[in-house]
């Protein structure tokens, strides 16, 4: 009896091992490729931030403690280059935000063309950033672009959108904005499409009006996907560099030099891989703080509704 | 939204003559916006096909004799062909290998009871914040130590580390929305986990699959920073082209070759895009609400 359960418990056991394994196994590709990939650059990046970098044999070596971390903080242009990001994602953010699911509400519309128009809103997100930024450029050139032939066929006098610092800003955050718009419109117009259409039945019938039901029971609705699709946005937005290396080059000046664009240039055109690691490392930190904010905050309206 | 102007709830006397003329109104904002989006896209392929005296003038040119100078330029006096070419094989290679690493891993969270998946999802959530400044220079400074600099590989391996997490988490969505019986009676009729896996799940997570793939072909397709930093010369991309030619301060804007080049990298992207919008738009929709 006792020798039975034993024996049981020991098949038991090799065949919850062999499950442990077949289980397991489906996460080994993955797990080894960001291991690789992606654990030890962070790994490594953390090594050199207390480490210098022997720019003979392009190894680290030594241990300088926080000196790296000091001279960054202490580097002026590493702070224009937080201002600078800040800037931008405090503006383009809400602005894409609101644009996106303003423009979704707009074009819900039902008639035979809707399907072509959410179609169409798919084109501008094929364009890869950095064409976007150069073609923005483009239209934007003070002498022969287009923008500034349109606005002054209304009386305003050119503006010079890449070189004037102010305008270089607004440039940048307005390519940002007609680069990913179309994302939010996209995501807005799925979730609307998947919203109840008995509440909006109900309500008619009640006698509201189309703004009482928009903000009593569209947006309240949304709510959680307008807060997951901020997060997505946020993770997206924290890395640009494309758009701002193509169309302004981070000028004029530094004025629209944003964090990504400090450290590649700190580390490939400086050569101080060692400061730019520490600066990478104070941004990680505070990207992954942020963004478990951001996802909490997330979760919240999702339970909540 | 917006059914009380639709046919079928005509019916429902209310507001009827506002609801015409908002509809009408709507209808036709929505269409000048949507326009709006597409007019540096169409400018921009104008410009590719006009000749270099259209380019710079006041007014700007709207009716050309089109040319196809700047493409037959870009494409037999530079190197773009074996540009397109890397940038093909490496976005397909960095898909594939997500895709097939990404799915696995997505089933793994949504179906099999892990210890730890928990820490291991919020992980790669996570790792979906981390900026590719931040792993560019180790990578830079391993592919050079490794000899691995300017080659396919190394690009691959640096585009996998946004693409598993990104295939990973829209997987998972997709394979927990599938009933758990289809697992289970493959078990019955003794199916291992991995025979279940290929045999009864991938066919039907084709659509899924699909759109993952696509998106990952289309993300390494216009990725800048890690192609910029670890390629030179043999293994560049096209974005790497499309900046160099856009910051070109030294020769000046050459437009018709920027857009020429501009023009045929988004062309596949445009029509795979089109052709595939239901799946996309659902793909889209759920890496944002799922995630």
């Amino acid at each position: 009896m006792i020798r039975s359960t034993s024996s049981q418990t020991q098949a038991a056991q090799r065949a919850s091992l062999k499950d442990l394994f077949a289980r397991w196994w489906f996460m080994t590709p993955a797990a080894l490729l960001l291991l690789v990939t992606l654990a030890y650059p962070i790994g490594y990046t953390v090594y050199i931030s207390f480490a210098e970098i022997n720019l003979g044999t392009f190894r680290p070596q030594g241990w300088v403690g926080w000196n790296n971390y000091l001279n960054v903080l202490e580097d002026d242009r590493f702070r224009t280059a937080i201002v600078v990001t800040a800037k931008y994602l405090v503006f383009a953010l809400p602005l894409q935000l609101v644009l996106g699911f303003a423009i979704a509400i707009l074009i819900n519309v039902e008639w035979a063309g809707r399907g072509m128009i959410r179609a169409a809103f798919l084109i501008p997100l094929a364009i890869a950033p950095v064409i976007a930024g150069g073609v923005w450029r483009m239209l934007l050139d003070p002498l022969w672009g287009i923008a500034n032939y349109a606005i002054g066929m209304v009386g305003v006098s050119p503006i010079d959108w890449l070189g004037d610092p102010f305008w270089a800003m607004v440039t940048v955050i307005f390519i940002d904005t007609w680069r990913w718009t179309p994302f939010v419109v996209l995501i807005a117009s799925a979730a609307l499409l998947s919203l109840p259409r008995e509440l909006y039945e109900a309500a008619e019938l009640d006698g509201a009006s189309r703004w009482a039901m928009l903000w009593h029971i569209t947006l309240p609705l949304l709510m959680p996907v307008i807060a997951a699709t901020f997060v997505v946005r946020w993770l997206g937005a924290v890395k640009m560099f494309d758009i701002a290396l193509a169309s302004t080059n981070g000028g004029p000046g530094r004025a629209t030099s944003v964090i990504n664009m400090y450290i590649y240039e700190e580390a490939f055109r400086g050569l101080r891989f060692a400061e730019s690691s520490a600066a990478s490392m104070i941004i990680l930190f505070v990207t992954m703080l942020l963004t478990a904010v951001f996802l909490r905050t997330a979760r919240y309206f999702e339970v909540r509704h | 939204m917006g059914k009380s102007s639709s046919p079928t709830a005509g019916k429902v006397p209310l507001k009827v003559g506002h609801s015409v003329w908002m509809r009408r109104l709507r209808i036709w904002a929505g269409v000048m916006v949507c326009l709006a989006f597409q007019f540096p896209i169409l400018w921009m392929v104008m410009t590719s096909f006009k000749h270099q005296r259209d380019i710079f003038t006041t007014p700007p040119t709207i009716f050309f004799t089109p040319t196809l100078g700047a493409y037959v330029h870009v494409l037999t006096t530079t190197d773009l062909p074996l540009r397109m070419l890397n940038t093909l094989i490496v976005a397909l290679g960095s898909g594939l290998i997500s895709i097939v690493a990404g799915s696995m891993a997505g089933y793994a969270l949504a179906r099999i009871e892990l210890r730890g998946a928990k820490t291991i999802g919020l992980l790669i959530l996570l790792s979906r914040g981390v900026p590719p400044i931040a792993i560019a220079v180790p990578m830079y400074l391993v592919a050079r130590a490794l000899g691995l600099m300017d080659q396919h590989i190394v690009l691959i391996l640096a585009y996998c580390t946004f693409l598993i997490p990104y295939v990973m988490w829209l997987m998972r969505g997709f394979f927990m929305s599938l009933p758990k019986e289809l697992e289970e009676s493959a078990f019955i009729d003794g199916c291992s986990r991995f025979g279940a896996f290929v045999r009864i799940i991938l066919p039907l997570s084709l659509p899924g699959l699909l759109s993952a793939l696509i998106f990952s072909i289309i993300l390494a397709w216009e990725e800048l920073l890690f192609a910029l930093v670890l390629t030179n010369r043999a293994a560049t991309t096209i974005p790497v082209v499309v900046s160099g030619m856009a910051g070109d301060s030294l020769n000046g804007p050459n437009w018709a070759a920027l857009c020429a080049v501009s023009t045929m990298s988004i062309l596949p992207v445009v029509v795979f895009a089109l052709l595939m919008q239901k799946w996309l738009i659902k793909g889209l929709a759920d890496g944002a609400t799922k995630g």
